[in-house]
């Protein structure tokens, strides 16, 4: 199914979403405090970084966005987790992951991770269903 | 009991955070002023790593001048921002009094 092309093309998909300034670090033998405080800086802590507009949309909920949301918080009613380890686990999957999936998306991620660090489900049984799913919408489509 | 009443001006403190926080950077170290107190909750520090049981303190509700937050602040001089903040985060402001 994977073939040589799509690996490349999987790698420059990658790559364009890469930050493009930056000061690699290459694990560096000895680090300032202050280095040491940008590095500890959480990611949703965004407040007062420069940014640029965005586009304001005025749009409802998707089934899938609220379907999300109800899992979510069932999830929470059943004692998986609960709200503040869900936005600990959205800043965990890295900078990249967190400004790259939409909203919603971010949390089916981190509550599937969240399942996974738990015990309560296998990473390749998470990969069958979403295989699964793909092949059924593929086919459906 | 709440150690700060409703018009307590209040400074956040600039501890150190490890693996997650909420409290902004950009409220460290500066005063505001309580204008709110919220219900006794679970501290983020304890409740993002799943102990549900764990410490519970008030929480208040802190409203800052926005120039007061940021050097560069272009807009009105009355603007705001609030933020809500657990009771260990906050001390008594030291300040001349007014």
């Amino acid at each position: 199914m994977s073939s040589p092309n799509s690996f490349d093309a999987l790698q420059t998909r990658v790559a364009d979403i890469a930050p493009v300034y930056r000061n690699p670090l290459d694990s560096p033998y000895e680090l300032s405090n202050e280095m040491f405080a940008a590095l500890r800086h959480v990611l949703h802590d965004v407040g007062g970084q420069p940014d640029l507009p965005i586009e304001y949309e005025e749009k409802v909920e998707e089934p899938w966005e609220m379907s999300t949301y109800v899992t979510c918080e069932c999830l929470g009613w059943r004692g998986v987790w609960n709200s503040e380890e869900r936005r600990r686990a959205e800043n965990d999957l890295g900078a990249t992951l967190y400004f790259g999936l939409p909203y919603y998306a971010r949390w089916a991620t981190v509550a599937a991770k969240t399942l996974i660090n738990k015990g309560l489900i296998t990473p390749d049984e998470l990969s069958a269903k979403l295989d699964e799913v793909r092949a059924r919408t593929e086919a459906a489509s | 009991m709440t150690r700060f009443q409703i018009g307590d001006r209040v400074t956040v403190k600039d501890a150190t955070s490890m693996f997650h926080t909420r409290t902004q950077a950009y409220t460290r170290g500066r005063t505001g002023v309580v204008v709110e107190h919220r219900p006794e909750w679970v501290i983020p520090e304890d409740e993002a790593w799943g102990r549900e049981d764990g410490r519970k303190e008030p929480f208040y509700v802190v409203r800052f001048l926005q120039r007061d937050l940021w050097p560069k602040y272009t807009g009105f001089d009355a603007d705001t921002l609030e933020t809500e903040c657990s009771e260990r985060w906050l001390e008594p402001a030291e300040e001349e009094p007014k």
